[in-house]
């Protein structure tokens, strides 16, 4: 009983994050916050799903969600960081092309001009 | 008089759990009602960093009573592999609920140093009217 109650809170709670999303992006235009806002959601829903006697399926789930989380959230504080120069001062963005540039002659192939 | 204790934390185990996911609901319906009218009024991402913050604690408070349900649990695990997955699972959940946690301290201390750097830096406004800050 419980876990039928929980498994269907969690799939309405799947399609409120799916919503408060689109709402998030399209009142922001900010795609790292309504990612943010999907994944909060989607941690809540997957923690519904671990009521009871969960499976291991479940579990993993779960924790897959949260590692994503992370990873997105370390992501996109990255970017963050390298667009807005942190706190390098203004030659941050042309050492960022060198690099790409270098990077660029390291990898083209030696028949290519 | 076993069998009376199983019953007992049989009960106790799902009173516990229902706890765990009526906050784990209440907080996921709370914030999808916040987040939506963050959008439509405010549409500021500040505004959306709190609903954020307040719906990690209700996950994190959800997890420990889910927690509660798996050391209830354990009183009355028959064999070693019941046992051992119980454990597991506790594990995993406890895991989730570390870096929950982790999660949580560090959207505040970004939140508290975004905080700093606005009151750094003057508002655009004064500037225009001459005033500084």
């Amino acid at each position: 009983m419980l876990e039928q109650v929980a498994g269907t809170a969690s799939s309405a709670v799947v399609g409120a994050a799916l919503v408060a999303a689109l709402v998030a992006l399209a009142t922001t235009r900010h795609p790292p916050l309504a990612i943010g806002v999907l994944l909060d959601l989607l941690v809540a829903a997957g923690l519904l799903r671990l009521v009871g006697n969960p499976s291991w399926q479940a579990v993993v789930t779960a924790g897959v969600i949260l590692v994503l989380r992370r990873l997105v959230g370390a992501g996109f504080r990255a970017a963050r960081r390298s667009w807005s120069g942190g706190g390098e001062g203004p030659g941050r963005r042309p050492a960022a092309r060198r690099r790409l540039e270098l990077l660029d002659r390291l990898v083209r192939p030696a028949w290519r001009l | 008089m076993e069998e009376l204790l199983a019953e007992v934390v049989s009960v106790l185990v799902t009173v516990v759990e229902a706890c765990g996911a009526a906050v784990i609901i209440i907080g996921a319906v709370w914030a999808f009602v916040r987040f939506v009218y963050a959008g439509l009024r405010e549409r500021s991402t500040s505004a959306f960093v709190p609903v954020r913050l307040t719906l990690g604690r209700f996950l994190a408070l959800g997890l420990e009573f889910q927690l509660a349900s798996d050391v209830l649990r354990t009183a009355v695990a028959p064999s070693f592999r019941e046992l051992g997955q119980l454990a597991a699972v506790a594990a995993i959940r406890t895991a989730l609920n570390y870096f929950l946690g982790k999660e949580i301290a560090e959207e505040r201390r970004q939140v508290a140093e975004e905080h700093e750097r606005g009151r750094a830096v003057p508002d655009p406004t004064d500037l225009a009217r001459g005033r500084t800050v």
